[in-house]
């Protein structure tokens, strides 16, 4: 033992904790100063402290610390989704079924767009389409932080969450057919190739209901006080997000699920909408750090081309998708195009989908990684800014950005 | 006469009050529809408002059809329209004032009381044959100002609280310098004299500037009624328009009432105890000296009303009156809804399916 026994042991204290915490003062600490000195969205200076910390730059998260991060990722990422989910009210397209064809439309535009591109990249054709499938999503995570962020109100706000939640539930199915074809080229037996999909798509939707059922019969016995509700729902969305990680379901479309049936199943209005608020904000801001640290910067310079010409291609896509029935779904043009401006964002979703593709098929993995990595860095700059711009430009903002 | 209603826009998920007004008018500007819809002081915020009428049957006519025409649009952009005096649990500092410059003027002036000001009335013109009979019919009518009140009364909660009073929202009206009463002017002559001396101080620009409880709108040869809160349905917003008209023609043609500045004695209690109590305040009698519940004095109104509502074909809104009086007003309604479920948002809910359903 040593004679200064009583000082502490600084190597073991360096646990993870403390990191976490720091990890969430810089982020915050930046987000603050983007916001007031740059008058843009705090979710840029979080994701440029995760990025700069990561493990691709500075290097003070390592990959162990990143891995160890995983719960939080999933949690953070859950709690988004069924936030997304209890935001959008799906009877909606039952009152403007246009809405649910400009849906459709952008998403297969801006599959098509970007699966063209990918195929004329010499990119193979189960590759391309799997990187297109992932692409549809807008990132859900992007669109609530900047609506929260501006109070944002309106038109364009309502539908930008409502195409948002409705494209990552297309990715998800999209993704999910094609990798059981990416089975197949692995030679795995049909019974995957049918099997896994289904599984995964009915799998999640099983799991929505249940818990939406579950909640609403709790919701029952609480009455509606805002503070039993909020611990109660924030509880079961934990419990779902563990379910569907043991399960191996996919997370984001079981809570995407849980969210949307709770708001429809809930006939009697028992549920009072929440925003999970202070706990909410600092899993997002862990969401956008730790997606930040783990995006490989280094790939960025070998796809940037391809990346860029991929993300105008979606752009072009999205676009073309909304405008083309924005006169029919009731929307003016100059409030189509903002809100398809507000639809660019992509990232979180985007590469947990890569990640959790290449960990399934691991030769499939960095082929493909490149490209959509150089695309999910540039769009995770210019999208929130462009999201930002289109909703305060559409004068939906409560306080413009302040 | 013609009937203007403020409506509520809320959004379908926590009913809260939301920013549609722009993106509705401008979906509405496409269509087809009778009479006016038009911008208020915030984005939350929708005016309707009908052609002149002669007759009740017509009026309600006209405000079914402009319903139809807004709801259908409301629904296509998944916003929720309904009635009622105030939002029961809006913030007011969550609001957005339109983006037009007398908007803008208006708040700047005004501060925070032009978005308190988020509140919704229902105004009644009642057309005049000349300025003196409608002064003449201003002082008159102000001795039923309490009846319109308790009658239309629509704003028990107001900032997420029960407030106690059947229409809250006149408070909120009282803030305004310019508001309560017209001044005891008997000749159309003596109100020019008595606007320009304001004018000339620069207090006030147009007629636009008073907030008084009823004011003369010379553009139209009317009087404005300004007291009541939106009622739930426009079938209602049609009755109420047509006894202010029954009650007018009584007032015009029999001329019960002379015209003193004392008929102005009991005004505020009066009125108080509309807003207060509803159908069950008290009333005072200013020249009797005589009181009795305001529910009472309605239906004896109604009796003396009988034969002027049979010249103008109005005797189904009087019986629609007369039920108000022994069925409860709209705050009544209100209140045992939300006595039912112990949920403002469930309330508006119910506000705006009241609004939707086919009377």
């Amino acid at each position: 033992m040593s004679d200064l026994f009583f000082l502490p042991d600084l190597a073991s204290a360096a646990s993870q904790l403390p990191w976490y915490a720091l990890l969430v003062l810089a982020a915050a600490l930046a987000g603050e100063a983007v916001q007031r000195w740059l008058r843009l969205p705090r979710l840029l200076g979080w994701i440029a402290v995760g990025g700069a910390l990561g493990p691709h730059a500075l290097g003070l998260l390592d990959q162990a610390a990143l891995d160890a991060l995983q719960p939080v990722l999933d949690l953070a990422l859950g709690v988004v989704l069924f936030e997304l989910g209890q935001r959008v009210d799906l009877s909606w397209l039952r009152r403007n079924p246009w809405l649910l064809g400009t849906s459709l439309l952008e998403s297969a535009f801006a599959f098509a767009a970007m699966f063209a591109v990918l195929l004329a990249l010499e990119v193979t054709p189960l590759l391309a389409a799997v990187a297109a499938a992932i692409g549809i999503s807008t990132a859900p995570a992007v669109v609530l932080s900047v609506t929260r962020d501006l109070r944002a109100q309106g038109q364009v706000t309502e539908r930008a969450l409502l195409l948002t939640a409705l494209n990552c539930a297309y990715a998800y199915v999209a993704v999910s057919v094609l990798l059981a074809w990416l089975a197949r080229e692995y030679a795995a037996n049909w019974r995957i190739i049918v099997l896994h999909p289904l599984y995964l798509i009915f799998g999640s939707l099983a799991l929505a209901a249940a818990f939406a059922g579950g909640a609403l019969g709790l919701l029952r016995l609480l009455g509606r006080r805002r503070d039993a509700q909020f611990l109660c729902v924030l509880a079961l969305v934990v419990l779902a997000v563990w379910a569907a990680a043991t399960l191996n379901l996919p997370v984001a479309l079981a809570l995407l699920g849980f969210g949307a049936a709770i708001r429809m199943l809930d006939r009697r209005r028992l549920f009072v909408s929440l925003d999970f608020g202070r706990v909410g904000a600092i899993l997002l801001i862990l969401l956008f750090a730790i997606m930040a640290a783990r995006l490989e910067w280094a790939l960025v310079p070998a796809g940037i081309v391809a990346g860029g010409v991929l993300v105008a291609a979606r752009f072009a896509g999205k676009a073309l998708g909304v405008l083309a029935l924005a006169p029919l779904a009731g929307l003016p043009l100059r409030k189509a195009s903002l809100l398809a401006l507000a639809l660019t964002p992509m990232s979180g979703v985007a590469l947990v989908l890569v990640h959790d593709t290449s960990r399934l098929y691991p030769q499939f993995g960095p082929g493909l990684a490149a490209i959509v990595v150089a695309a999910i860095a540039m769009l995770e700059l210019l999208g929130p800014l462009c999201a930002h711009f289109a909703l305060v430009r559409a004068g939906e903002a409560a306080d413009e950005g302040r | 006469m013609g009937v203007e209603l403020e409506l509520q826009l809320v959004n379908s998920r926590d009913c809260d009050l939301t920013r549609a007004a722009s993106d509705l008018l401008s979906q509405v500007a496409k269509r087809a529809h009778p009479g006016e819809i038009k911008p208020e002081i915030t984005e939350s915020m929708i005016e309707v408002s009908t052609g002149v009428h002669v007759r009740y049957d017509t009026l309600t006519q006209e405000l079914r059809a402009i319903r139809g025409v807004l709801l259908e649009v409301a629904e296509k952009l998944n916003v929720g329209v309904c009635g009622g005096g105030a939002h029961p649990f809006q913030h007011w500092s969550d609001r957005r004032i339109m983006d037009a410059p007398r908007m803008k003027h208006v708040s700047q002036l005004y501060g925070y009381l032009a978005k308190q000001f988020t509140v919704f009335g229902q105004h009644v013109h009642i057309g005049c044959p000349d300025g003196d009979a409608a002064l003449y019919l201003l002082h008159a009518v102000s001795r039923y100002i309490p009846h319109l009140i308790a009658l239309s009364a629509a704003s028990p909660y107001y900032q997420g609280v029960d407030t106690a009073f059947e229409s809250s929202r006149l408070n909120a009206v009282f803030a305004f310098p310019l508001s309560g009463r017209a001044p005891f002017v008997q000749t159309w002559d003596d109100f020019n004299a008595y606007f320009g001396k304001l004018s000339s101080a620069g207090i006030v620009d147009s007629m636009k500037d008073f907030y008084w409880d009823i004011r003369p709108k010379p553009e139209f040869g009317t009087i404005e009624i300004r007291v009541c809160d939106t009622p739930l349905t426009v079938e209602r917003a049609a009755a109420l328009a047509a006894y202010a008209q029954a009650l007018a023609r009584w007032l015009l043609v029999e001329r019960p009432h002379r015209i003193a500045e004392d008929l102005y004695l009991a005004y505020t209690y009066n009125r108080f105890q509309a807003c207060r109590f509803g159908l069950g305040g008290e009333f005072v009698d200013p020249v009797a000296g005589t009181r009795r519940g305001i529910g009472e004095e309605v239906l004896a109104t109604l009796e003396a009303l009988a034969v002027h509502a049979r010249e103008l074909g109005s005797e189904a809104a009087l019986g629609e009156i007369e039920s108000i009086v022994r069925q409860g007003n709209d705050a009544r309604w209100m209140r045992e809804r939300f006595a039912d479920s112990r949920s403002l948002p469930d309330l508006v809910w119910r506000q705006v399916e009241r609004l939707r359903a086919r009377a």
